[in-house]
């Protein structure tokens, strides 16, 4: 019935329920995913009396939440970019700190560790001066281990965080799940309108989800939503959930991949690229390991260098110098799903410190052959060699022997640096093997007639069998000697004489008969040549093709590690400012402003007070209408 | 139209606003109680990196002076040492021309050996000179064998030919010492070219005095070695070492004999038969010389023949004695300029070291007024903020409903 009554009562009721809904806004104002609702008024029906149509009131058609899907995707995506940036950051201030503290100090010690060197070619006898070197080689290789092990035990932060964050997860894939469900049969039941709280819930937990992990969503036709992971692995599918599950590292178990529970232990880490998720696993690879490697990088060139110089000279008994530092063997672990049992062992070349990077490499046999990758790009590494004991694969300054042919598939982690750091140690503890004194020593006879003289001579190779035996240069004529008695050979000016592994000048004069003699250097205990060389090893290059000393290498992984945690903070604050952009649009569009639903309460109490006014009207018209009867 | 703004946003936007200048603020406030400008190098790598790189740099350049100051104190020692040894060989070469008088008494030549021998000793102390370590100064490499022992033709050698080299700069190292060898043992004898001895079995005169090489290209033609012989007191000829003859002449007493870019004075009058031997310099340690000195100055036949025989001894030793003493100065000069080079050296890594100081400084330490600056900027921005968000929180409808 079309009539005031009616109508007044529809538009009380319709104004009843939009102050409810305006009443709902306002008190969720602060609620965590709520979109704002706005009441859907319709004119009623009317009916015709005949002549003319007079409306029949108000109806409540619906309550729409304010929601764009774009603008809630953008946010998402910028969320879970800034949620990789942000962990990615957490890690790179701490090694920033980190090499604040530690790593600077390393550089330190390191400088003291030569310098020491200095101090024994100053006062080559004295024991003072050796004990204080093995101290600062002690203080050198705890730097090293107590660097690596802070990074390892960030490794392990790493590991915790990814279980966590896969655990979280989880249990919002569940919860989302779950929720689908529940708006399936609420929009069937409600004849097609959307049930909002639910939406709403489900929205927030997409949104929770992409910080931790980057996703992608699709909507059903029935409201359903779809959630993907990575590169289109489903999260969740309708109603059901493929939970995200972490395996160990095929290489390395102590490292956690990300595998889901349908893809038999296929890890997809690599396609998991942002969130926290992602953020955790390229702290790992992009910061943590390569750090690690470049570590032991420098300990391995610094441990070889050392040893190297210290096996060219004698020490205070007479005998070659003994090694200062020991580091483990680089690692080669063969992948957990190899069918065959054949090991890989490699090795660092003593002349390939050069060409050795701080990069891991995968090798692989297929099809009868090897294709060495380096871990990080998976680019190809060109390598000689089959393999054997007697022909080892040889690449990058490292060398690898296999056990035995592997079997097709087969994959082996080459890691010839990442445990270099943590496992250098210092194997000398008697100051006297610490070789100061040069090999060799000449000497010209003092019958000589000639005004020649002759260098003290230099060690070329400390392993000749020969290099300390007494070796004679006669003088056969003013041009000419000869070398124990040897054929005669031309004398030049200062031109090198090399023999037995060293080498020494002869400069000036000689006379005809003249002797020189190059012998042991065993009791030249006041000699100094062999600290001299060690000193001087600190501006040698070794690393990068002999452009990089071992001190430069440990300075430039400070500033390299310091750019990079620059450029991290950069994009985290630039990424920051997105999100936060993201998160205004998608505010402004579905918040709830307070005045606004202040001035909707005060509009729709004027509706109500109008529509009860008319009500009023109505009555006193039906009074009316009654007394006049009634008289 | 204007963007709806919700009251949770603007609560949201707030705090993380104040979070960022509270961080700003702390960060500051780091900067100026560390008085660093930066604490990580994440704040600024390339400057954390050439601090580093000039921090090594710095202690590098200390270090070099370490080894500056060492070299020095070494040098030191040597160049006082030599000085010594000067004054030794001094006073042994007035000892030998004292000897070489022949009113000498043989008691008293006996005493004048009595003094050489104890010069000899004070020689070989000095010789045997140990550094602050402990470290024998002359002996080469075996800086902890005792580098000269006396023996009957004077004294073994016991250390070696090494010299050891101190880096006192990049690409500069100095030579902290001389070994014994050098400095005592390869003294040439006679003139430093040749020297002329009388032979022994002489029955003459003949005393051997100054010898000179008057034409060095005609004296390195040949091998150096002659034989002056007289075949009458007033008649001598020459001959080379394949008995070849260069040359005859008459000789008066006083006289030079001149023969392949040799001069040689002789004074007194040898006999028929007497020869003397020209033959080129060879090494001669410091020790053989007094040893000779000492073994001539013994008794003997108290006759013309015999005081010629000593005086060509002593005139000999006096010979190898100028040259001990010119081997010593020679040392002592190059002694002399490696101490300088490190004084040199000490001054320039000073002035480096200053300016790798200051820049170090300039790089790491903080600019206090800009520090101060930004302080109180971000100290009334942060005032301001909060000023703005009590403000701005009274303002809802609500209130005037």
């Amino acid at each position: 019935m079309s009539d005031v009554f009616g109508i007044s009562v529809s538009a009380l009721q319709a104004f009843q329920a939009a102050i409810n809904v305006t009443s709902n806004n306002v008190a969720n104002a602060s609620t965590p995913g709520y979109n704002r609702e706005t009441t859907n008024l319709t004119e009623a029906l009317p009916q015709s009396n005949g002549s003319a149509t007079v409306g029949a009131g108000v109806v409540v058609s619906g309550v729409s939440r304010a929601f764009s899907q774009a603008a809630a995707n953008q946010l998402n995506t910028s969320q879970s970019t800034l949620g990789q940036l942000t962990a990615l950051q957490s890690y790179s201030t701490q090694i920033d700190n980190l090499f604040g503290t530690t790593i600077g100090g390393l550089s330190t010690s390191l400088q003291t560790f030569y310098s020491a060197f200095s101090d024994i070619a100053n006062a080559p006898t004295s024991t003072a001066s050796r004990q204080a070197l093995l101290g600062k080689a002690q203080s050198v290789a705890s730097g090293f281990q107590s660097a690596s092990s802070e990074l390892s035990n960030l490794n392990t932060d790493v590991n915790s965080r990814i279980t966590s964050d896969v655990t979280q997860i989880n249990s919002i894939a569940a919860a989302i799940t779950t929720l689908n469900k529940q708006i399936v049969t609420g929009t069937a039941q409600d004849g097609g309108q959307p049930p909002n709280e639910l939406l709403d819930q489900r929205d927030q937990l997409v949104s929770k989800l992409s910080q931790l992990v980057g996703v992608t969503t699709t909507t059903d036709s029935n409201g359903a939503l779809n959630v993907f992971v990575g590169n289109g692995q489903p999260l969740v599918l309708q109603g059901l959930t493929t939970a995200l599950t972490t395996v160990p590292n095929q290489f390395n178990a102590s490292q956690l991949e990300i595998s889901t529970s349908v893809l038999n232990g296929n890890v997809i880490s690599g396609s998991i690229t942002s969130g926290d998720l992602g953020g955790l696993l390229a702290a790992r690879t992009q910061v943590l390991n390569p750090a690690l490697n470049k570590l032991g990088q420098v300990a391995t060139a610094l441990s070889q260098t050392v040893n190297s110089q210290q096996a060219s000279g004698l020490d205070l008994n007479g005998k070659f110098g003994s090694a200062i530092f020991s580091v483990g063997t680089p690692q080669a672990v063969s992948s957990s799903q190899n069918t065959d049992a054949t090991t890989a062992t490699v090795s660092v070349n003593p002349t390939g410190l050069g060409a050795l990077t701080a990069d891991n490499y995968v090798l692989s046999y297929n099809a009868g052959a090897y294709a060495l990758t380096r871990a990080s790009d998976g680019s190809s590494v060109a390598f000689t060699g089959n393999g054997t004991a007697g022909n080892p694969l040889t690449a990058d300054g490292i060398s690898i022997v296999l056990s035995a042919t592997p079997a097709a598939g087969d994959q082996f982690l080459i890691q010839p640096t990442a445990t270099a750091a943590s496992s250098l140690k210092i194997v000398l503890t008697d100051p006297s093997k610490i070789a100061a004194a040069g090999a060799v020593q000449a000497s010209a006879s003092n019958s000589n007639a000639g005004g020649a003289v002759i260098s003290s001579g230099t060690t070329l190779d400390a392993t000749n069998p020969n290099l300390l035996n007494t070796v004679t240069v006669t003088f056969t004529s003013a041009t000419t000697y000869s070398i124990n008695g040897g054929a005669n050979q031309a004398y030049t000016d200062g031109g090198n004489i090399d023999f037995n592994g060293w080498e020494v000048q002869i400069s000036g004069a000689p006379a005809n008969g003249d002797v020189f003699t190059v012998k042991s250097n065993a009791g030249g205990t006041g000699d100094n040549r062999n600290a001299l060389a060690s000193a001087a090893q600190q501006a040698v290059g070794v690393l990068q093709n002999g452009t990089s000393s071992t001190t430069g290498a440990v300075s430039a992984l400070i500033t390299g590690l310091g750019s990079q945690a620059q450029q991290i903070n950069t994009a985290q604050a630039a990424q920051a400012a997105v999100n936060s952009q993201a998160l205004s649009s998608v505010q402004s569009l579905t918040g709830v402003n307070l005045d606004e639903e202040a001035a909707s309460l005060l509009q729709w109490q004027h509706a109500y007070q109008a529509a009860a006014q008319a009500l009023a009207i109505g009555n006193s018209l039906f009074t009316s209408l009654i007394n006049a009867v009634n008289k | 139209m204007a963007v709806r703004v919700t009251q949770s946003l603007n609560q949201t936007q707030f705090l993380s606003a104040l979070a960022t200048l509270e961080s700003n603020l702390s960060q500051t406030q780091n900067q100026i109680s560390s008085n660093k400008a930066f604490t990580t190098a994440a704040q600024n790598p390339t400057a954390a990196g050439a601090v580093n790189n000039y921090n090594q740099a710095l202690a590098q350049s200390q270090q070099y002076d370490t080894n500056a100051h060492s070299a020095q104190s070494r040098l030191s020692i040597e160049d006082s040492t030599l000085s010594q040894v000067q004054t030794q060989l001094q006073s042994l070469r007035d000892l030998a021309l004292q000897a070489n008088n022949s009113t000498l008494s043989a008691q008293n030549r006996s005493a004048i050996a009595t003094q050489a021998t104890q010069i000899q000793n004070s020689l070989l102390s000095l010789a045997n000179t140990q550094d602050g370590n402990g470290e024998y100064l002359f002996g080469g490499f075996s800086t902890q064998t005792q580098p000269f022992t006396l023996s009957a033709t004077g004294a073994a050698y016991n250390g070696d030919q090494g010299q050891r080299q101190v880096q006192i700069a990049a690409g500069q190292t100095i030579a902290d010492g001389d070994n014994g060898n050098t400095v005592f043992g390869q003294i040439k004898t006679g003139n430093g070219t040749f020297a002329a001895t009388a032979v022994s079995t002489n029955t003459g005169t003949g005393i051997l005095g100054a010898t000179t090489v008057s034409n060095s290209a005609v004296y390195q033609a040949g091998n150096g070695q002659y034989s002056i012989n007289f075949t009458a007191p007033g008649t001598y000829e020459v001959r080379d070492s394949a008995n070849a003859l260069i040359t005859t002449g008459s000789y008066a007493a006083g006289g030079t004999i001149a023969f392949a870019g040799i001069q040689v004075t002789l004074s007194g009058q040898p006999a028929a038969n007497d020869s003397f031997a020209v033959a080129p310099s060879t090494n001669q340690s410091v020790f053989t010389t007094v040893q000779n000195l000492v073994n001539a100055l013994q008794p003997g036949a108290n006759n013309s023949v015999a005081t010629a025989q000593l005086n060509n001894s002593l005139g000999s030793a006096i010979n190898n004695i100028d040259r001990a003493l010119s081997q010593s100065s020679n040392v002592r000069a190059s002694v002399g300029a490696r101490l300088n080079s490190i004084t040199t050296q000490q001054s320039v890594s000073g002035s480096q070291q200053v300016q790798l100081q200051t820049t170090i400084s300039s790089l790491q330490s903080l600019d206090y007024a800009s520090a101060l600056t930004t302080l109180t900027q971000q100290n009334t921005t942060l005032s301001a903020a909060l000023q703005a968000y009590t403000l701005t929180q009274g303002l809802t409808l609500f209130k005037y409903i």
